[in-house]
């Protein structure tokens, strides 16, 4: 006779005594918790995406056109490729208002494959090198030398679309031919998809008329403030003055996506909280039968010895036993869905940052206390009921 | 003093508005070691009674005295280790659980208290069960679950169960209930082996006149009222 007797071990048995019941306890934890884990991911996905495109662009203030921030949010956020032009002139302009530091700007060119270009449709980033304090810093990094004429820098993501590795290759682009000399590691924003180029092609692209920009026209400006001024009243005055330009503070970036995220995040909200209070009403409907049903088996456990504690503790350790596993499979199912679907989402789709495993690993912890705490709640009421019973009358009851 | 002093107990239950009196103010002397038997018809009260002294059902009024302490005075988890220490229960009814082997069923009394011990002696618990398993006659089936014995193993698989836990004293409702002839009179000499033997206090309820015969002192229950035959 070996293998310990335990309260675990009697609390395992009475988990497997009705599979069926189990498993199907198991399915719905399970399916809340994949739920959450889904809904957890896909808005701290969002939410970090902005949050690290925010930090990452180094600029205090973000200047378009009138009505075009929210599409270069789309540019930097989602990948998403679109055009948009102001004079460059507009430079000078905001250099001279009071607070602002330095600056430098880009000019955003779609590709189109077929009319223009042999690359997928992507976002091609034209910027000045003798002002960038963007992409030189990685630029630096990764060839050690400025980009000459004819050659272009892709981001991590582009850089897998026109098959570039480790040799460089030749990609036409508005009719140009253009080296590619170099992969940028991927930032975790939406410029990871695409490809730059210095300011003075944009010359050459001209002359064979195939981008849909005229002279001396730039897309944003990325603009750095003096210390101890404020980026907001900064921005405001800028608006103020050009009115040609919206001018957006860099913790505003994305803010129509937090927005819609927020929106989101409440639906989520509502839903999960439905379903947990449904998890919440099986667990105590299931459980309020298996109290019945073991009534009389835990008179007997009460006669020969058992404490409230006792009873309490196997009742804990099945539910316990239940919680997790529905949590562990919620947890690997809701990962599974959250990576599978990402394709199905649009708002998904173009955000370039995934999660960090320290982000996903406090998902995943936080999804399975919820799951387990979830279950073990529903199971309160049932179990504080029949640990009450006086043991003869436990015994008696069938 | 006496091992077990009840005094003046009462259990009325309620049905809806009735009040049913089960037991009605009985007061009792039992001394270590003794044995006895209480006898009546169904519902005079004997299994209410038994019930009261283990600890099982708390009494309307009275008192049920320990070796001089009260029982009832004690919380929920005294009593509960009054049962788990002191008392040895044999049900009327099959009670072992089916989820669990004989051999659990029998070391389930000692969880709870390894629960609270956890030093407890795991191997020499496994070797007393394989022991009291072969005392009833049943050391082959340590394996076996309940719904693979007949009624009368399982009679006697609670019955070794019962003194799993060295108890002071053994309280059995109709023990014998389930067993032919030859097995009931094997057990009644277990019980009488381990109550001379080893000095447990043994009491029998049993509506069997035959067998309450079969031990020192006999009570007879009648609506709730006890009396010495």
């Amino acid at each position: 006779m070996t293998n310990e007797f335990t309260l675990f071990s009697l609390a395992l048995k009475n988990v497997k005594r009705k599979p069926f019941r189990t498993c199907m306890l198991i399915a719905a934890i399970g399916l809340l918790v994949s739920a959450i884990v889904f809904a957890l991911s896909f808005v701290r996905r969002v939410d970090s995406s902005i949050k690290i495109t925010s930090e990452r662009l180094g600029a205090d203030l973000l200047i378009v056109p009138t009505e075009s921030s929210g599409a270069a949010e789309d540019i930097l956020l989602e990948n998403k490729a679109k055009s948009f032009y102001m004079d460059k002139d507009i430079v000078e302009r905001v250099r001279n208002i009071e607070g602002v530091d330095s600056l430098t700007y880009q000019t955003y060119l779609v590709s189109i494959t077929g009319v223009c270009c042999d690359v997928p449709e992507s976002i091609i980033v034209a910027f000045d090198q003798g002002t960038d304090f963007i992409i030189r810093p990685w630029l630096n990094k990764k060839i050690g030398r400025r980009l000459e004429r004819g050659e272009a820098i892709v981001g991590s993501e582009s850089a897998f679309n026109i098959r570039l590795g480790l040799t460089e290759v030749d990609t036409v682009l508005f009719g140009n031919i253009f080296k590619m000399v170099g992969v940028l590691d991927k930032t975790g924003t939406g410029l990871d998809t695409a490809i730059f180029i210095d300011d003075n092609n944009i010359a050459d692209i001209f002359k064979k008329g195939k981008a849909n920009i005229k002279p001396d026209q730039i897309s944003v400006i990325f603009a750095k403030v003096r210390s101890g001024y404020d980026p907001y009243k900064i921005a405001s005055q800028i608006e103020g003055s050009i009115i040609e330009v919206d001018a957006v503070a860099r913790k505003d970036i994305g803010k129509s996506l937090i927005y819609t995220l927020r929106d989101i995040n409440r639906a989520f909200t509502v839903t999960l909280s439905l379903a947990s209070i449904l998890s919440i009403f099986l667990v105590w409907a299931v459980f309020s039968a298996i109290a019945n049903e073991r009534a009389k088996e835990v008179g007997i456990m009460r006669a020969i010895g058992a404490k409230e504690s006792h009873i309490v503790m196997i009742f804990c350790l099945e539910v316990f036993v239940i919680g997790s596993i529905g949590s562990i499979l919620g947890i690997i199912s809701g990962t599974a869905f959250s990576l599978l679907l990402t394709k199905s989402f649009t708002i998904l789709k173009n955000l370039s940052n995934d999660l960090t495993v320290t982000e996903r690993s406090f998902i995943d912890v936080l999804s399975f206390l919820l799951g387990t705490v979830i279950c073990i709640f529903g199971a309160l009421l049932p179990i504080q009921r029949i640990k009450k019973l006086e043991p003869l009358l436990a015994i008696k009851e069938e | 003093m006496s091992q077990i002093e009840i005094a003046g107990i009462t259990k009325i239950y309620t049905v809806g508005e009735l009040g049913i009196k089960a037991v009605d103010n009985i007061s009792l002397k039992i001394e270590k070691g003794e044995s006895l038997s209480i006898v009546g018809h169904s519902g005079s009260g004997k299994t209410t009674l038994l019930s009261i002294i283990g600890g099982l059902i708390r009494p309307t009024s009275g008192r049920v005295l320990f070796e001089g302490i009260d029982v009832y005075a004690l919380d929920s988890n005294s009593i509960s280790e009054y049962r788990c220490n002191k008392i040895g229960f044999v049900f009327q009814f099959a009670s072992l659980l089916p989820i669990l082997t004989v051999k659990e069923n029998l070391l389930l009394p000692l969880i709870f208290r390894s629960a609270e011990n956890p030093r407890d002696n795991s191997k020499g618990n496994e070797q007393k069960a394989a022991e009291l398993l072969k005392m009833v006659g049943l050391g082959d089936r340590v394996d076996a679950y309940p719904s693979q014995l007949s009624g009368g193993q399982q009679r006697r698989i609670a019955i070794a169960r019962a003194f799993m836990n060295d108890p002071e004293i053994i309280l059995a409702d109709e023990p014998t209930g389930d067993l032919d002839e030859k097995t009931e009179a094997d057990m009644m000499n277990f019980f009488k082996f381990m109550n001379e033997e080893k000095g447990i206090t043994f009491i029998m309820v049993t509506h069997n006149m035959e067998l309450a015969n079969k031990v020192k002192r006999q009570l007879k229950m009648s609506n709730g009222l006890i009396r010495e035959l």
